[in-house]
């Protein structure tokens, strides 16, 4: 079964392993590495989201259980030591072949059940020993804090009385502060509703977090509302309500005294001159049943709106414990006495009962630190100004005028205080109170509210983007409104286009051709002339063509080097060696092909540089090198090559050694042996057959040596050499076509007639030799070019082609290729040079692809097929 | 049909889901002062919430459903008394 949506996730699942084990690595080398961690977590987190959409609990659990460790390193709960990461690299290797697994079969490898339950207890095992019932079925979530809530005086007091009630009975009351996402419609959510299952909720209030839009305004999809909420449920069990939404909400602990303000009209009532001295008394005799059964009395008689009545409820509240606090019933009293409107009376007292939690003004602290200067001022200060406005303009109580805009007047002069205002402001505030006072009308200190409203909205407003909330503005929801520009094809389409392409090129190439028959049949020079330049545009458009889908098939070399950091680590480890690996011009593009074919070769040198060239760390110490050895992956572009290099700093290729070698394994002779120079015997690791290593290692020397890497390297039109000083290192340097779709090749005739290409890489010089020149040694032949003997073969004769008989005198020439291959420099008769062209080099398939000698076939312009040889193979 | 709209009232089915809070809008638009009938509604979507909350409508009824009750009050303001036919 493969449907698209499990295709989309083999893809995806890839992808995030990918980075998240480079993330481990990173990790590793530098623990305290946070976006490394946010990324690796983030990774892990989403495969474990995926995957859940598919019915594989094997690879569910264990993705998870890597999630949980993760999320407690994340948490500063845990180290992360090279152990940790090995696990965890282990458990994204075991997901990486289910996903392989799921990939060919659509279901996980038998076992697979079996496996995950070992691993994933492995996981579990390295988890602190709290951590399971802290996390049973919570994924990590960690809400952010609230610092400074100054919201709480703002929630109708008969919720923070339950609430307050509730904590005395010994519950924690956590306030949590929900500010969803503009779009969080469109994700599915339904914030108001994630309330409903929270349990132990006491205040609910939802507000707007900017002003309503004009009805006509309003887009209803646009979430702008603001929850605040007060609960005793346990702080674990709202972050597994809201885990999915975990960062926009904002908790903490409310010691209960916070939530005591005492609020309401604080005149229009008797003073309770008699009630207070009972009450000190009391107190301080600790009578609470009569404390309790004075304030129930007070209560019934005092209007419930006003202050005292407030402080009485507050009072009454405190009271319902056993034992009380008596500070904060002193606090309480005195607020009755002194019929100040205090809004957080419990505060003051000199030994409060959690004196580091709590925050003495909730409200003013907050504001201070986002005073705006000039002009401008806080959001929440615009909105203390309008509720000020709002009171100011409810209709009064007869004589209550005083008392109101005494309140209004104080809470405005300390905002004005808070938010460091000019002095001219406060000013303007006196003179207005004082004004209003003497008109008994509150008109000047409307007028002056009005007023700053009125400005202050337009330069708080300017002021919002450079100095507003910033968690609230900067919501991830901007992220995802930037498109994906990016495409994900099958390689198979990109192919396709560019075997169209090709073909393109071809039928354009027999363009020349129609003039030329043009001309020569029809004898229409005009048109053959119209042809020509039509040829030339159409061969300009598939030139551009053809580069841009070579542009799109480039690839940078990070895709292979991308596994060597893991690479480099896990072999580094496993033979005790110290080893950094550093990557330069990761970046670096060749078509794909290239990259692909690079791979293999690759790691077979970078194991080897690690087996074979460093030295273990104690040999390093003795021979005065660092003990942490350099391996340097280095990509750059020369002219139309892609030249990689692996330069390791460890104890480089001994010549001597590899003579010996060489002779021991009969690769070459004693006489052989004795004439090579160090850079020939540095080159003999290129051999067939050969290995130093002195011990057969799992990791290298298995028999296999370079030879398969330049075998690799020229299958891919490559070429492979190696510079090594004894002692100080070595340096193997693999060049490679960018790309692999045009090949140059020089078109010969042979045969009689027959056309070939051969590869222009191969091809040294062209020179023509006099028969006589050609020397007989015994069968074979040769001739001296330039003081040096080359052999000569026929390629006739190669080919197994009857060679014409020749009939004529020795004044005649041969024509000669020159080619150099893997070192050797071999003449090539052949009957004709014919012009170099690129061509499009298809692979023999089908029942063709047997044939030895060929690299594959190429369409000429005029229809004809041409054979590309393959000389490495033929000769 | 989620919500049932009448004359000048709209009455508020059992489920008033995301996709009602724009014909709750538009209806509110054109009908300024209309009357809002919570009373048989048991779950409501926050996007709902909000329009009632931005377009203050009267509301003529609570929903019963507790916790809806609970909260809506105290978000929406008390139900305006039904005046005298």
């Amino acid at each position: 079964m493969s449907t698209p949506l499990l295709e989309r996730f083999i893809g995806e699942a890839r992808d995030l392993l990918q980075g998240a084990a480079s993330g481990l690595l990173v990790l590793e080398r530098q623990p305290g590495n946070e976006a490394a961690i946010n990324d690796v977590f983030r990774s892990v987190h989403t495969l474990k989201g995926s995957v859940g959409l598919f019915d594989f609990p094997a690879f569910t659990k264990l993705v998870h259980a890597g999630e949980d460790l993760l999320s407690v390193v994340r948490a500063g709960q845990l180290g992360l030591t090279s152990e940790l990461v090995d696990m965890l690299l282990d458990a994204l290797d075991q997901v990486g072949a289910w996903i392989d697994s799921i990939e060919s079969s659509g279901a996980l490898p038998a076992g697979a059940d079996g496996v995950s339950k070992e691993m994933t207890a492995g996981l579990r095992a390295a988890l602190p020993a709290d951590f399971g019932a802290l996390q049973a079925g919570a994924p990590a979530a960690h809400a952010g804090d609230l610092s400074g809530i100054d919201w709480l005086a703002a929630l109708p007091e008969t919720d923070r009385l339950a609430a307050f009630a509730a904590a005395m009975g010994g519950a924690e009351i956590n306030a949590v502060e929900y500010v969803p996402v503009e779009d969080c419609f469109f994700s599915g959510e339904d914030p108001f509703i994630l309330f409903r299952q929270l349990a132990g909720l006491h205040c609910l209030a939802i507000e707007p977090t900017e002003a309503w839009a004009t009805l006509d305004a309003l887009d209803p999809y646009r979430c702008i509302l603001r929850f605040r909420a007060l609960t005793t449920a346990p702080r674990t069990e709202v972050e597994t309500l809201f885990r999915y939404v975990v960062e926009q909400v904002r908790m903490a602990p409310v010691p209960p005294h916070a939530l005591v303000s005492v609020t309401g009209d604080r005149n229009g009532g008797p003073v309770y001159g008699d009630f207070v001295a009972e009450a000190r008394q009391l107190v301080a005799a600790a009578d609470w049943p009569a404390l309790r059964r004075a304030v129930d009395a007070l209560l019934h008689i005092t209007g419930p709106a006003l202050l005292l009545a407030s402080a009485l409820r507050w009072l009454d509240a405190v009271l319902a414990v056993p034992t009380p606090n008596p500070n904060w019933l002193n606090a309480l009293v005195d607020c009755i006495a002194t019929g100040e409107t205090d809004l957080h009376p419990l505060a003051f007292p000199p030994p409060p009962p959690a004196p580091d939690s709590v925050s003495p003004l909730p409200s003013r602290p907050a504001l201070a630190p986002r005073r705006t200067g000039l002009g401008g001022i806080s959001p929440t200060a615009a909105r203390i100004l309008e509720s000020q406005r709002t009171i100011l303009g409810l209709p009064l109580p007869a004589g209550g005028l005083g008392a109101r805009l005494d309140s209004v007047a104080q809470t405005v002069a300390n905002l004005l205080a808070a938010e460091a205002r000019r002095a001219a402001d406060s000013t303007a505030w006196t003179a207005a109170v004082d004004a209003a006072m003497a008109q008994d009308d509150i008109q000047p200190v409307l007028q002056v509210l009005d007023h700053w409203l009125l400005v202050d909205d337009g330069s708080a407003a300017a002021a919002m983007p450079a100095s507003g909330d910033p968690a609230r503005r900067e919501h991830p929801g901007q992220e995802i409104k930037q498109a994906n520009r990016v495409l994900k094809v099958d390689q198979a389409k990109i192919d396709t286009l560019m075997n169209l392409i090709g073909e393109l090129v071809v039928s354009k190439n027999s363009l020349p051709f129609l003039a030329k028959r043009a001309e020569q049949v029809h004898g229409s020079r005009e048109m053959s002339r119209e042809i020509k330049d039509l040829h030339a545009v159409i061969d300009r458009l598939a030139q551009e063509m053809q580069g841009a889908i070579m542009a799109v098939r480039m690839l940078p070399v990070s895709e292979v080097f991308d596994r060597f950091p893991r690479l480099v680590r896990d072999v580094a480890r496993k033979l005790g060696k110290h080893i950094d690996l550093v990557i330069e011009g990761a970046d670096t593009a060749a078509d794909k092909n290239i990259i692909e074919a690079l791979g293999d070769p690759l790691l077979h040198i970078v194991r080897n540089a690690i087996d074979h060239g460093i030295e273990s760390p104690e040999d390093r110490d003795v021979g005065g090198k660092p003990i942490q050895a350099t391996v340097l992956l280095r990509a750059f572009q020369e002219s139309d090559q892609v030249i990689i290099e692996v330069v390791d700093d460890g104890k480089g290729i001994d010549p001597e050694k590899i003579k010996e070698s060489a002779l021991a394994k009969g690769v070459i002779d004693e006489e052989r042996a004795a004439r090579l120079t160090d850079q020939e015997a540095v080159n003999l690791v290129f051999m067939a057959g050969f290995s130093t290593a002195a011990q057969v290692s799992d990791l290298s020397g298995r028999g296999v040596g370079m030879d398969v890497v330049v075998n690799g390297v020229e299958k891919a039109g490559g070429s492979v050499t190696i510079a090594s000083v004894k002692g100080e290192g070595t340096t193997v340097r693999l060049s490679l076509p960018l790309s692999m779709a045009v090949t140059r090749v020089m078109v010969v005739e042979a045969g009689g007639g027959m056309l070939f290409g051969i590869p222009m890489d191969h091809i040294a010089e062209t020179v023509r030799v006099h028969h006589d020149a050609v020397r007989r040694l015994k069968q074979s032949e040769a001739f001296v070019l330039r003081d040096a003997i080359v052999p000569l073969i026929r390629l006739d004769r190669l080919l197994g082609v009857e060679s014409p008989a020749w009939f004529g005198d020795g004044s005649e020439e041969d024509a000669v290729l020159v080619v150099r291959i893997g070192g050797n420099v071999v003449g090539l008769v052949v009957d004709q040079f014919r012009e170099g062209m690129d061509i499009i080099l298809k692979p023999f398939d089908g029942i063709l692809s047997g044939i030895g000698g060929y690299s594959g076939s190429a369409l000429l312009g005029d229809g004809r097929v041409l054979l590309v040889l393959n000389l490495k193979e033929l000769l | 049909m989620p919500f049932q709209f009448a004359k000048n009232t709209v009455t508020a089915g059992e489920s008033c889901t995301v996709e009602d809070a724009l014909p709750l809008l538009e209806f509110l638009q054109s009908h300024r002062g209309a009357k809002v009938d919570l009373g048989p509604c048991t779950h409501l979507h926050t996007a709902v919430l909000q329009v009632l909350l931005a377009a203050k409508p009267k509301i003529a009824g609570l929903p019963k459903e507790a916790f809806l009750a609970r909260w809506l009050a105290q978000a929406l303001g008390p139900p305006v008394r039904k005046t005298a036919k």
